[in-house]
């Protein structure tokens, strides 16, 4: 029996149901289940999960994020991930020969490039790989935990702002946000709609509110 | 506290104005610095307190990480204006102990093993003081830890009790806590009851002791029942904000 209503907000250690599956930021005491953060409960039939309202972002499997590289090593790169963790990037990724090259020729410090999380253990330990360098463009940066608003259902919200605004648009599941056009204005409408999203992320019906005020912005 | 000048109770009433089991005035907020993961901000009487936590990050020195759970400092300062006479700035015994006591309820209550080999800062700010401030800095950082999104299993609530003049009463202020006979700060967990911490100076009896611990506890509760209301406005807000 859940305790608490669909879409109700929740803090850290208040009693969320009894006898219930929540999978996701619980703490189970007897047959128990309370919340550990502060954030939103959805429940469908006897499961349910929390959505954090805040958090930093902790790397998981097949993720695509972007990163900054911080420093070029002897055998590859050390990359921030928006994370508490770092992680070297292997010099194999770029080229055949890492000893013999100057691996600051492909990435350098200060370089943004997306790459993708793979094998992630306990203490999360990760390796980097599939790098591709971002040129140019804007990089906003986003409350981890709304990312999945970002993108929307079936990544419905990506698509529209990426129709709509005419930009290229890359999320990265770290909180970051690459935006990149030709027109300055269409950047600025991107960002705009951006963070309006991270604002009102545990509101329903944002997509179609988002694209209301696109279109709304669009004759201007 | 040996010295007695002051009456504290006059026609049964204490100084300014309180019964013995009334808490002082509380206003909470959180959310109210920008640059940190989660704040608070607590006005508890005369007690003005800010707290800010910077979320798990990696933790220096290297060697002192532990791979098993994420280790939580606190560091508690009190400003120089905040006390009649100036405060000398920096570390002192006082506040180092203090830190020591925050940082040890705060870590009995998160859930630290999410976030192995990092670090999690909780800074204390006392801007300005009047008596109590370790139960207003308590209330304080368990608000901005739940504000900045790390697990906890429950929140911390704090609360004083002491004597004065014979009688043992709640939230003790500045003259009572300088005239009065004995100061006992609780802290719990609400949910389990938990005792989190708890310090006495001074001296009393086997039920004077009774009486002021339970006389904390109920005062603690309220108190809780304050800090869960400001997080689930500061989230309704966040929904209508535009």
């Amino acid at each position: 029996m859940f305790k608490v209503e669909d879409r109700e907000f929740v803090i850290p250690g208040q009693l969320v149901g009894e006898n219930v599956c929540c999978t996701e930021n619980c703490l189970n005491e007897d047959d128990k289940v309370y919340s550990t953060i502060q954030g939103m409960v959805r429940v469908k039939g006897n499961s349910g999960k929390i959505i954090p309202s805040s958090g930093v972002y902790t790397p998981k499997r097949d993720d695509v994020v972007i990163g900054l590289v911080v420093e070029v090593l002897e055998c590859g790169w050390l990359v921030d991930i928006n994370s508490p963790y770092m992680s070297v990037m292997m010099g194999e990724e770029a080229t055949r020969n890492v000893m013999e090259e100057d691996l600051s020729r492909y990435y350098d410090i200060g370089d943004k490039i997306s790459v993708k999380i793979i094998r992630v253990n306990e203490v999360y330990d990760f390796d980097l790989i599939k790098p591709r360098k971002l040129n140019e463009g804007l990089i906003i940066n986003v409350n981890p935990k709304r990312i999945p608003r970002v993108v929307g259902k079936r990544r419905s919200m990506l698509e529209i702002l990426r129709k709509k605004t005419g930009c290229n648009i890359m999320v990265g599941q770290n909180g970051r946000i690459w935006i990149k056009s030709d027109r300055p204005d269409d950047v600025g409408l991107a960002v705009k709609a951006i963070k309006k999203i991270e604002r009102e992320a545990q509101t329903s019906g944002l997509t179609n509110r988002i694209e209301n005020m696109l279109d709304n912005n669009w004759g201007k | 506290m040996a010295e007695k000048e002051m009456k504290l109770i006059v026609d049964g009433k204490r100084l300014d104005g309180r019964k013995f089991d009334e808490l002082r005035e509380i206003k909470m907020e959180v959310n109210v610095l920008e640059r940190t993961m989660g704040s608070a901000y607590v006005e508890w009487g005369n007690n003005k307190v800010l707290a800010g936590v910077h979320g798990p990050r990696e933790f220096h020195p290297k060697f002192l990480r532990d791979p098993r759970k994420a280790i939580l400092t606190c560091t508690y300062n009190m400003a120089a204006f905040s006390v009649d006479d100036r405060k000398r700035p920096g570390p002192d015994r006082r506040s180092v102990e203090i830190s020591k006591v925050i940082s040890d309820a705060l870590s009995s209550v998160a859930v630290l093993e999410k976030y192995p080999n990092t670090g999690i800062d909780v800074f204390v700010e006392v801007l300005q003081a009047d008596a109590g401030t370790r139960c207003v800095s308590i209330v304080a950082a368990s608000l901005a830890l739940a504000n900045s999104g790390v697990p906890m299993k429950d929140l911390v609530s704090a609360c004083a009790s002491g004597k004065i003049d014979g009688e043992i009463v709640l939230d003790l202020m500045k003259e009572e806590d300088n005239y009065g006979e004995c100061d006992l700060p609780v802290a719990i967990s609400p949910r389990r009851g938990d005792i989190l911490l708890l310090q006495m100076d001074g001296n009393l009896t086997r039920e004077e002791y009774t009486k002021a611990y339970n006389l904390a506890v109920e005062g603690a509760k309220k108190v809780y029942g304050m800090q869960k209301k400001t997080l689930l406005d500061s989230m309704v807000n966040l929904e209508e904000g535009e």
